[in-house]
């Protein structure tokens, strides 16, 4: 019988993508769709071909958050072949990879926590802050409210930092737990509001305390043209907290009156890598990045797109709307994943700013529907 | 005697007694409360705090969790599903439904029928076989089921195996119809029948559920009247929604046609097919390239998606009352109705051939198709002479229009369609003339081919080639689109929207965008591809986006440069010149045309940044060329790097680098946010400024009572109106010239309005009336359907499909790649066929975890590892199961039966299935069962890809050695190795003493130390419990019942339990020999003697000694005395002295009698001598107490007298 060939035909069928540059979506996406991919030509041409170790060490982490999970590398690493599992969830302690800081894997593991069986309770140690990646205490002062606007709050949600590692060495400890959700919210975040304070961190590790006042004092001046409600904690981390290597940065978070929370951050150079900044300098450049960010605006820091475009997907068959500043390269190629695993467009109107407002530039409207997606995988009681 | 006339009875009008009369009326009239407060009275707090919980209960009670409304506003037609065991008239119930509705004939009902019903809505009727597979998937998609039942008979096993299919996956509205009420001829048993049918049937549905009788038949139709009366009730039935059925998107198919290219089916018959279904999309939005399982075939994913028009619309306007003959539709392609059918790429005209042609009135759109084929010969000059709009919703053509599109004029060409054995005439663009001819030929044989349609079918086959000729208005569409494709995305981005507002210039740009289309294609593509992985790797521009987008415009042409490059600031353009030096030299010239340049890309800019985002199709297939490349077989042609290279391995980081360009020491740069922050500039009606005016006006007038001063609110007018909104102002300088008075009164107004104003600001804050949580709840849900609804309103039909899907409601058609060529060979339109799809992960398979409870009914309870089929979601499909229940502790242990009477865990491998999601499970769906077929029903609990299932092991051991409390055990395990995995374990005995392994032995090999609470004997057997995780067998069988050959699609037969296959094949089981029964042979117990220790039978009293039983032994020789033997003379003496002695006796025994009687008597003497004693004495006391007594009162007496004396 010729039917009877097709009789275990799931016509899952999978996505392929070429070479390894936004990995973590691809990734993420297949997990969350159940749609298994292939990444194939991952750095194929390179003199050292193949995944990297921080890569191989997100997929270890997926590998533990998930439950039935295939994955297949070949020889060279070249070739990579995902077949997502359930998000399982529990408590889990991963050690990151030193290369990438502890935000790159928690990014993805804050797209991910909210659809898992039991809620997530993840000890990840490695990197904190460093320069290529949204620091943990961004991701802290914007992703965590971000989260809230879409339902998942509750007393389980929240990121905290043990410990503080600076790149190269490491050695930081941050604890995330997160409730679990069947259903998100469909949001409207249309009017980002006016800006009422300004908060910020600025911490130091293995060099003299007096760097973070430095600091504080240097971005004040500049903030303070615009809005005297600035504080900037200073955070002193001593012995077993303070990691491995020396360093110091400040997190700078606006918060405006409607509940948007936009964030500029700066680290110092990596020891041995590059020339020493002042802590003056840091400090003035990190309040300019917060201007520009304020200047770009929106509803959603820009660090941030991805992920309320993301949990805008996953709500119910609803149409969310969000006002976001300039769309990121990596927003923009997230869109385009987003419509090959749900299959869904966003539709983008360009806001243009009144001629007599002075509310910085051009700003997108992105609408979409729903997936109507529920977390199949949580307990039902 | 003269009747009295009385007086009538004058009413007063006026005086105390109308007055009295008129309060006691004005009395009554008034409120019930009023005129007796008492009884209104509150009587017991406490009662009344009940009363009230009762009805906050009862009000609660009515609540539902409020839900988003999320229907559409044309709803599909819903689905009417007639069941019922054969020959009950189901066939002849749609027949006479259809006629009812449509008066239209319809003869054979072959699939799906769906007519229009009234002005808002439309049904699809469809027929259910009494197979299990047909039952199950047509109460999926059921919106309304008509349970038919034959009365004479009483209800069939069918009926209550689709009310539990029902049950388990939704309910949908079910209502039973009573048939052959004819049969009885006795009135009484009729209503006695209806009654005990009505009352069976409302405990299976719900009580009350609507039962309707078809009282007999008139010329083998139902009654007019009763028939009316069930469309009617149809008709405005109200359908609650299914949790299933809202959730998943699904079409019921009511046309199949195969697309497959005749060629490969002459190569292979049995290639895999590309197959297009039609149906109404109902559930919920569709998305394209999603996933459909079809019931009966398997999981396929949709090729592709669109929508076409409604060929069956409900009537555009609804002022009348009834609808008109040319709006009673009826579409039903299977059964070979429906006139002209519309595909995406070709318009099918359907002849009424066969059966269908024998009805004399047959609807107005047939006769649209007669008369067009009737006038077949003058057609071309009709066509030329009228404009006729062919396809609703498209501009009216004119012949001028088609010869321009250089399309050809639609002539015939007939198809004999072996699957549904009819003739159809297809509507052919004549493009090829030979097939012109061809069909001219056809059109001859027209009658013939009836009978012959065997001969012809090989012809035919040629002819089902279909010539992919569009109509007019399609094509054009379609030559667009592939110019979309062919041109990259970027090339034509801005002409996207002149497109649609300009033809003619349209046409131009089109001309001269094709000359270079694939030369700035590639361009487009790197410097896209570099610009991305820049802005990946080093700081980058943060107009990236407009940038992207000025170099792919000004790589394209001189005029599109000139209108992209327009409006940027000086330091991005010189970044832009790298780029594109010539453009942006030409740029400079047309600085005049900039402002209006930079108003037109803005009104472009979302499309635009839509293509930047969504608009990158082409690339891939690009680099798949690429790579093909190969020399020799061996070699690869390698390149330098690319940016698009570089991009695909670029750094995966979310952070947006700042734009560098901007300077934030500069003070325009910081003015330009000023406002975002809350100390700068506020929106008119939020400004601060504003708001404390607006609260002037409000709380302004007021008096210090203390200083006695009064504050009047500022008097501008002017301000006071801005605020409150021009059209007042307006309004009142008009008037305030012409009187004085009109003055005061404005001055009211706005004092009232004021106060209006002033209370409801009050309310918000004070008083939000009844609103409960549930309200605000049903509020917000009420606002986001307003709001879905109203998003994509205005936005047309294929953008919008793009955003949110395809709706529920349109009709669609799905093209399905690679089906296996029995679905078309064998196709049967009276097998329903559903595509059901499949939200995020329910294509994957998985375990699953299900609560299971064997059918009441079902007689035989089921085996753990037995396949079994459930349908669970839109599957059905074979799995074996393994039943489990939980232990106390959480522990799933396996059983070998589900139990009888109770629930049990069941575990599968399976698809994906959302939790709570029910299903139910047969033991086959092949052919008919004499009794109930639902083996079991349950429910989805839980997904894990991985199962926890445990059976119980018990590990056997004997003692080989015994110490004290230790002994040596063995048997129990084979090596040394097993015994280390189980060091520590504890282990029992039979006779209950519990231990733990210690440690291996070295020999014998398995054997092991073990210490116990107590000496073990050596007859003793020391088992340990142990679990086993057991795996649940990796079986999903979907159950391929479509497939098979028309005729046996119900036979479908899957996996064998064990036992069927043994009782097919004939073997049988060799049994234990130790199960076998044997004659019983009981042995005579024997006993030990009892042993007791010399110590203890010192100790023992005498009585409890053992005795001597043995006899002595024989006195020894020496000890025995020698025997006596007697003289004569001492023989007499001892006879004489035994003589006497016998004497003797017999005197001492005889006086010994009588001494005793004597003594006996004397007794008795004495006896009675001590009993007269006693008597005596009794007497003698008696009377001496008397006596006491008396003198004792006496004594009293006397005292007692004494001392009144005294």
């Amino acid at each position: 019988l010729c039917g009877s060939r097709r009789n275990n035909n799931m016509a899952s069928q999978g996505l392929t993508y070429d070479g390894c540059n936004f990995f973590r979506q691809r990734l993420i996406l297949s997990t969350l769709s159940g749609k298994r991919v292939k990444i194939r030509h991952v750095r194929s041409k390179d003199d050292n071909p193949g995944l990297r170790d921080f890569e191989a060490s997100f997929i270890r982490l997926l590998d533990k958050v998930t439950n039935g999970t295939r994955i297949e590398i070949n020889q060279t690493g070249t070739v990579l072949f995902y077949q997502p599992g359930l998000l399982f969830g529990g408590t889990i302690e991963h050690e990151c990879n030193v290369q990438r800081s502890v935000g790159y894997y928690l990014e993805a593991l804050i797209m991910l926590a909210p659809f898992m069986k039991n809620p997530l309770r993840a000890l990840l140690k490695g990197v904190t802050n460093d320069q290529k990646d949204p620091s943990v205490d961004l991701l802290k002062a914007t992703a965590i409210p971000l989260m809230k606007k879409f339902g998942i709050d509750g007393d389980g949600l929240e990121i905290k930092i043990t410990k503080r590692g600076m790149a190269p060495g490491g050695g930081g400890e941050v604890l995330f737990t997160c409730p679990v959700r069947r259903t998100i919210r469909p949001v409207q975040m249309t009017e980002p509001g006016k800006i009422k304070r300004i908060r910020g961190t600025a911490y130091s590790v293995r060099v003299s305390p007096q760097m973070a006042n430095r600091i504080v004092d240097s971005a004040r001046s500049i903030l303070n043209q615009f809005i005297p409600d600035i504080y900037i904690y200073t955070d002193h981390m001593k012995g077993a907290n303070s990691g491995k290597s020396p360093g110091f940065g400040l997190t700078l978070i606006a918060e405006t009156l409607n509940g948007t929370f936009l964030s500029a951050e700066m680290v110092s150079n990596p020891q041995g890598q590059g020339e020493t900044i002042l802590p003056e300098d840091l400090g003035r450049k990190c309040a300019k990045i917060l201007l520009e960010e304020v200047y770009r605006g929106g509803c959603v820091d820009s660090a941030n797109q991805s992920l309320a475009l993301l949990y805008m997907t996953l709500g119910q068959q609803d149409v969310s709307k969000t006002l976001l500043g300039p769309l990121s390269p990596y927003t923009i190629e997230f869109l385009r994943h987003i419509r090959d695993f749900f299959q869904i467009m966003f539709k983008i109107e360009v806001k243009k700013p009144n001629e007599e407002e002075m509310k910085g530039g051009n700003k997108v409207l992105m609408t979409c529907v729903g997936a109507g997606y529920t977390n199949i995988s949580k307990t039902l009681k | 005697m003269e009747a009295k006339v009385q007086k009538k009875h004058q009413r007063k009008h006026s005086g105390r007694k109308a007055e009295k009369k008129s309060r006691k009326q004005n009395e009554q009239e008034s409120d019930a409360r009023k005129r007796n407060p008492r009884a209104f009275a509150v009587q017991s707090a406490v009662r009344m705090a009940r009363t009230f919980h009762r009805t906050q209960d009862l009000k609660t009670k009515k609540h539902h969790i409020p839900l988003v409304d999320r229907t559409p506003l044309e709803p599909p037609p819903i689905v009417v599903v007639v069941v019922g065991p054969p020959k009950v008239g189901k066939s002849t119930l749609i027949r006479c439904l259809i006629k009812n509705f449509t008066r239209q004939k319809l003869s054979d009902i072959r699939g799906p029928v769906t007519i229009v019903s009234g002005k808002k809505r439309r049904i699809t009727f469809i027929e259910s076989g009494s197979d299990i597979s047909s039952m199950i998937d047509l109460a999926k998609v059921a919106d309304l089921a008509l349970m038919l039942i034959d009365a004479s008979f009483g209800f069939e096993m069918e009926t209550f195996e689709f009310l539990n299919i029902c049950q388990v996956h939704g309910f949908p509205r079910i209502m039973g119809v009573l048939t052959h009420l004819d049969s009885f001829k006795n009135n009484k048993v009729l209503s006695k029948t209806k009654k005990r049918l009505k009352h069976r049937f409302w405990t299976e549905v719900y009580q009350g559920a609507k039962l309707f009788y078809l009282s007999g038949m008139v010329y083998g139709e139902y009654q007019t009247q009763e028939v009316k009366n069930l469309g009617r009730f149809i008709s405005v039935m109200k359908f609650r929604p299914l949790v299933w059925q809202t959730s998943h998107p699904y079409v019921l198919a009511d046309r199949m046609e195969d697309l497959t290219d005749p060629e490969t089916i002459r190569q292979d018959p049995k290639c895999d097919r590309t197959v297009s279904l039609y149906g109404y999309l109902r559930g919920t939005y569709m998305k394209n390239k999603s996933q459909v399982h079809i019931p009966g075939v398997g999981d396929f994913a949709v090729g592709d998606l669109s929508f076409l028009p409604d060929p069956c619309p409900l009537p555009e306007t609804l002022k009348k009352r009834a609808l008109n003959e040319k709006e009673r539709l009826l579409y039903a392609p299977m059964a070979g109705v429906g006139g002209v059918v519309y595909d995406k790429d070709a318009v099918y005209i359907d002849m009424p051939g066969g059966h269908v042609k024998q009805q004399d009135n047959a609807g107005p759109t047939t006769e649209l198709v007669q008369s067009l084929i009737g006038t077949h010969a003058t057609l071309d000059s009709k066509m030329a002479a009228s404009k006729v709009s062919l396809f609703s919703g498209t501009a009216a053509l004119s012949q001028d229009d088609v010869e321009e599109d250089s399309m050809q004029q639609p002539t015939e060409s007939h198809v004999w369609d072996p699957k549904t054995h009819r003739e159809r005439r297809k509507a052919v663009f004549t493009g090829e003339e030979e097939e012109d001819d061809h069909d001219d030929d056809d059109d001859d044989e027209e009658e013939e081919e009836e009978e012959e349609d065997e001969e012809y079918n090989e012809e035919d086959e040629n002819e089902v080639e279909i010539e992919k000729t569009d109509p007019p208005m399609k094509r054009l569409k379609l030559e667009q689109r592939k110019e979309m494709e062919e041109t990259p995305a970027f090339a034509d981005s801005d002409d996207e929207l002149e497109k649609s507002e300009d033809d003619e210039e349209d046409e131009e740009e089109r001309g001269t965008g094709n000359g270079d289309s694939g030369h700035c294609s590639e361009d487009n593509d790197d410097d896209y591809g570099s610009e991305e992985a820049e802005s990946g790797t080093e700081d980058d521009d943060n107009k990236e986006i407009s940038d992207m987008e000025e170099d792919v415009a000004s790589g394209t042409n001189g005029q599109r440069s000139k209108a992209s490059s327009g409006q940027e600031e000086e330091d991005e353009e010189e970044e832009d010149q790298s780029y594109s030096t010539a453009g942006s030299l030409r740029w400079k010239e047309g600085l005049a045309e900039k402002a209006a340049e930079v108003f037109l890309r803005q009104q472009r800019a979302a499309p635009n940044l839509r293509k930047l985002v969504y608009g990158t199709v082409v690339e891939e297939e690009e680099e798949e060329g690429e790579e093909d490349e190969e020399v020799g077989g061996l070699f690869r042609v390698s390149r330098p790097e690319k940016g698009k290279r570089r991009r695909a391995d670029g750094l995966d980081c979310s952070r947006f680098e700042p734009d560098d360009s901007h300077d934030w020491e500069q003070e325009e740069m910081l003015a330009s946010i000023r406002d975002c922050f809350v100390t700068g500039k506020w929106e008119g009606n939020t400004d601060a400024a504003t708001l404390l005016k607006e609260d002037d006006e409000i709380y302004g007038d007021f008096e210090d009572l203390e200083t006695g001063e009064v504050h009047k609110a500022p008097a501008n007018n002017d301000d006071d109106d801005q605020a409150e909104g021009g059209s007042d102002l307006d309004h009142e300088d008009e008037e305030e010239p012409q009187v004085k008075v009109d003055d005061t009164e404005a001055q009211k107004n706005k004092r009232l309005e004021k106060k209006k104003r002033l209370k409801e600001r009050f309310d918000a804050e004070y008083d939000d009336g009844d609103a409960t949580y549930f309200d605000d709840l049903k509020e917000e849900m009420h606002k986001q359907a307003e709001l879905n609804r109203a998003e994509f309103e205005d936005v047309d039909d294929e953008t919008r499909v793009q955003y949110e899907g395809f709706r529920p409601g349109m009709y669609v058609r799905l093209e399905i790649p690679s089906l296996p060529c029995e679905f078309v060979t064998n196709f049967d339109p009276h097998y329903p066929i559903i595509l059901g799809g499949l939200g995020g992960s329910e294509g994957n398979v998985g375990y699953l975890q299900m609560r299971l409870k064997k059918h009441r009914w079902h007689s035989k309870i089921l085996k753990t590892r037995d396949p079994l089929i459930l349908s669970l979601g839109w599957r059905r499909f074979q799995t074996i199961p393994m039943y489990h229940i939980e232990d106390h502790n959480g522990r799933h242990r396996l059983l070998k039966y589900t139990p009888e009477h109770m629930h049990c865990g069941a575990s599968i491998w399976g698809p994906i299935t959302p939790q709570g999601t029910g299903f139910l499970a047969v033991q086959s769906v092949s052919g008919t069962q004499a009794n109930f077929r639902i083996a079991a029903t349950g429910v989805v609990l839980d997904l894990d890809k991985s199962v926890t299932i445990v059976k119980k092991l018990k590990l056997i051991g004997y003692p080989c050695k015994i110490f004290k409390n230790t002994s040596f055990v063995q048997g129990m395990f084979n090596s040394v190795l097993e015994v280390a995995k189980f060091e520590g374990a504890s282990v029992r005995t039979v006779s209950g003493i519990k231990g733990q392994i210690k440690k291996a032995l070295r020999t014998p090999a398995g054997a092991f130390r073990a210490t116990f609470e107590d000496r073990l004997l050596m007859s003793d057997i020391v088992f340990l419990r142990s679990w086993y995780p057991v795996t649940v067998p990796r079986l999903y069988n979907p159950v391929t019942s479509l497939l098979l050959p028309a005729g046996q699609k119900d036979t479908w037969t899957g996996m064998r339990t064990v036992g069927q296959l043994k009782h097919d094949l004939g073997i049988r089981n060799q049994p234990n020999q130790d199960s076998l029964y044997k004659p019983v042979v009981r042995q005579p117990r024997k006993f030990n003697k009892l042993h007791i220790p010399k110590e203890l039978q010192k100790a023992l009293p005498f009585k409890s000694k053992p005795k001597q039983t043995q006899p002595k032994a024989r006195t020894p020789r020496d000890l025995q005395r020698p025997a006596v033997i007697r003289e004569p003379h001492e023989r007499k003496v001892a006879a004489l002295l035994s003589a006497l002695s016998t004497v003797y006796n017999h005197k001492k025994k005889a006086s010994r009698v009588k001494q005793h009687t004597a003594h006996k008597e004397f007794l008795k003497q004495k006896d009675r001598a001590e009993e007269e004693k006693m008597r005596r004495l009794k007497d003698v006391k008696k009377k001496m107490y008397q006596l006491m007594g008396q003198k004792e009162k006496k004594k009293q007496k006397s005292s007692l007298k004494g001392a009144s004396k005294d």
